[in-house]
C-alpha cells in the first residue's frame, strides 16, 4: 500500500495501491477555487491556493494542493465538487458511478423541440460549454419575384450593381475599345442572391431594369414552409458546464432547463466592499457585476448580485480580500447518503 | 549477509545462525499442522493449506524431521502480541494466504470489531488488514471478526480513529471490562 503524487502541468492525482486502486484526479482548468474540497477534507490533505492571486494574476501553481501524505483518498472531495475538478476512481471507475457515493444533483439540457437556434445561451454562457449549429435556409427560397434586365437600353453605368444589397448584379467591365466602345460586355443577375427588393428597378437612370416581388403583390402563398425551417442542434459539454443558470435565464424560448447543486443566499456589505474587482472576477458564473451608472454622477450600487445565475459555491466569499460578502448554503441537492459521517461532512459545508 | 537480531522475550533469533528462516517456518507449520489436526482436518488438508507435502505433515505430526529449538522460537513467536506474530510470520513466509492460515490456525484469541459511524470508508484499513478481514459496505468498514487477528494495524492507520477492538475471552466475556 502506497500513496502517490504526480503533477501534470497544473494537474494532479494522488494513487493508492492496494487491494483496491484508488486514484484522485485534480483537473486545474476546471477548478472554480470555490474551496468546499478544502472544507470537506476530513484529513486536511487540501489546500486551496489565494483565489485572489490565482484569478488576479498569471500563476505557475494549481489551483489547489493535496498533499499525499495525508490524504487518504476517501473521495469527499470530488463528490462535492461542483465543478467536477475533482474525481476519484477506484479500480479504473469513477465514483460518479458507483452507487453507494453520494453524488451532487445538478444538470442544463436544452431541449431541442422548442430551441430555435437564437446562439443567446452561446454567448451568455461563462465557461463557453455550449455550442449552438445551425443551418439556415436558402434565402432565394424566402423570396419570390421576377427581374429582368433590358440590355438594349442598359447603359452599364453600374449603378444597379453599386446600390444592390444583396450583390447579385454584376458587370462584366471592359476597357473601350475603337472596335467595340463600351464599358462592359455584359450585365446579370444572380437569381439566387436576388431578394426582389427592387432597389435597382428605381435607381437605374435609363429604366431598363424590369423587376416586381411577387410576395409584396400577393402575399407568401408560394413561399413553403419546410423552406425556411432553420435545422440544428444544441450541445452542452458536460464537464466544462458549471449548471450556473444563464442558458435557461437567457433563452426567449424557455428551452434550457438547469438544475442547480446547492440552493442559498448571498449577503454583500456594500459598507466593507472596497469595489476591488476581484469577486468579480473569480465568479465562475458571472453573477457578479459592477453596474454603470447611466449618467455621471449617479450612484449605482458598488456590487451588483443576480442569485438566478449563482450556485453558491462560495468562491466570492473565499476572494474578497476584506470579507465583505458571506456566501450561505441551506440545501445540498445530492442523491442519497448512507454514511453518517458523509451526511456530516455533507453537513458541515453548508453555513 | 546482515545478521539480524530480533529480540523475543528470552529468545535471540540470529538468521545468520542456526536458526534461519526456514527453520522458524518450519517450527510454525508443525504448530499450525498440530492445531489443524486438533480441529480434525486430515493430512492432505493440512498439506493443501500449509504448501507441505503430505509426508512432511505426516513427520511433523509424529514428531519428527523437526528441531525443537525451532519449535520453541516459533512458540515465542506465537506468544508475541498478534501484530508482531502476523508480521514475523509474513516476513518469513512471503506468502499472504499462507500467514493468514497460519494466524488463524495457532491464534486462539476472539475479538469484538467496532467501527464508528465516523468512518469515511476511505478504504484505508480494507488495504492495510493482512487477514483480509474488512470490507467496505455503504461508505463504512465492516470487520469480519472471525477473520481478525487483532494486529490493531487498522486501528493505528485508520485516519478519523474510527475503529475499536477489544479482546473477549473465549466464551465471549470482554476481558477488557
Amino acid at each position: 500500500m502506497e500513496t502517490t503524487e504526480m503533477i501534470e502541468g497544473k494537474d494532479i492525482s494522488v494513487e493508492r495501491t492496494g487491494a483496491e486502486d484508488r486514484k484522485l484526479k485534480f483537473k486545474n482548468e476546471l477548478c472554480g477555487s470555490c474551496g468546499l474540497c478544502e472544507k470537506i477534507c476530513p484529513v486536511t490533505a487540501i489546500e486551496v491556493n489565494p483565489t485572489g492571486a490565482m484569478v488576479r494574476t498569471e500563476q505557475d501553481a494549481s489551483k489547489i494542493e493535496i498533499d499525499e501524505s495525508k490524504c487518504v483518498l476517501c473521495g469527499m472531495c470530488s463528490s462535492i465538487c461542483p465543478y467536477d475538478a475533482l474525481d476519484l476512481e477506484i479500480e479504473g471507475k469513477s465514483i460518479k458511478e458507483l452507487e453507494e457515493y453520494p453524488k451532487l444533483i445538478k444538470s442544463s439540457e436544452i431541449d431541442d423541440e422548442a430551441c430555435i437556434y437564437c446562439k443567446a445561451c452561446e454567448t451568455a454562457c461563462p465557461p463557453g460549454a455550449i455550442t449552438i449549429a445551425r443551418e439556415l435556409p436558402d434565402r432565394s427560397k424566402l423570396v419570390s419575384g421576377e427581374i429582368e434586365i433590358d440590355k438594349e437600353t442598359c447603359v452599364k453605368c453600374g449603378i444597379c450593381e453599386e446600390m444592390c444589397p444583396a450583390d447579385a448584379i454584376e458587370l462584366d467591365y471592359k476597357f473601350p475599345t475603337s472596335d467595340d466602345p463600351t464599358i462592359a460586355s455584359d450585365i446579370n443577375v444572380d437569381k439566387d442572391k436576388c431578394v426582389y427588393c427592387l432597389v435597382c428597378k428605381k435607381a437605374c437612370p435609363v429604366d431598363a431594369i424590369k423587376a416586381v416581388c411577387r410576395i409584396c403583390s400577393y402575399g407568401d402563398y408560394d413561399i413553403k414552409a419546410e423552406d425556411s425551417e432553420i435545422i440544428g442542434n444544441s450541445d452542452i459539454d458536460a464537464e466544462t458546464c458549471v449548471n450556473c443558470g444563464w442558458c435557461e435565464d437567457i433563452c426567449p424560448v424557455d428551452a434550457a432547463k438547469v438544475t442547480k447543486p446547492f440552493e442559498g443566499k448571498v449577503t454583500i456589505d456594500e459598507e466593507t466592499c472596497q469595489g476591488c474587482e476581484t469577486c468579480v472576477m473569480a465568479c465562475p458564473c458571472n453573477a457578479l457585476s459592477f453596474p454603470e451608472s447611466a449618467e455621471s454622477g449617479d450612484v449605482e450600487d458598488k456590487l451588483h448580485i443576480d442569485e438566478k445565475y449563482c450556485i453558491y459555491c462560495g468562491a466570492c466569499e473565499r476572494a474578497c480580500p476584506v470579507n465583505a460578502i458571506d456566501v450561505e448554503r441551506t440545501k445540498i441537492n445530492c442523491t442519497p447518503i448512507k454514511s453518517k459521517s458523509w451526511e456530516k461532512a455533507f453537513e458541515s459545508v453548508k453555513d | 549477509m546482515k545478521i539480524i537480531y530480533i529480540t523475543l522475550g528470552e529468545s535471540v533469533i540470529n538468521t545468520h545462525g542456526v536458526n534461519m528462516p526456514k527453520h522458524i517456518i518450519s517450527g510454525l507449520k508443525y504448530l499450525a499442522t498440530v492445531e489443524l489436526r486438533k480441529k480434525g482436518h486430515n493430512q492432505r488438508e493440512i498439506a493443501e493449506e500449509l504448501g507441505m507435502d503430505r509426508s512432511t505433515v505426516s513427520h511433523y505430526l509424529n514428531g519428527r524431521n523437526v528441531s525443537w529449538n525451532s519449535i520453541e522460537i516459533a512458540e515465542v513467536i506465537k506468544n508475541t502480541c498478534p501484530k508482531d506474530f502476523l508480521t514475523l510470520t509474513y516476513a518469513l513466509l512471503k506468502d499472504e494466504d499462507k500467514t493468514r492460515t497460519i494466524i488463524k490456525t495457532c491464534l486462539d484469541k476472539k475479538y469484538v470489531c467496532k467501527v464508528k459511524n465516523s468512518c469515511i470508508g476511505c478504504g484505508i484499513c480494507v488495504d492495510a488488514c493482512m487477514m483480509n478481514s474488512i470490507v467496505l459496505d455503504d461508505l463504512k468498514a465492516r470487520i469480519d471478526p472471525y477473520w481478525c487477528c487483532g494486529c490493531l494495524i487498522c486501528v493505528e492507520m485508520c485516519p478519523t480513529n474510527s475503529i475499536e477492538i477489544k479482546e473477549v475471552e473465549v466464551d465471549g466475556n470482554n476481558r477488557n471490562d
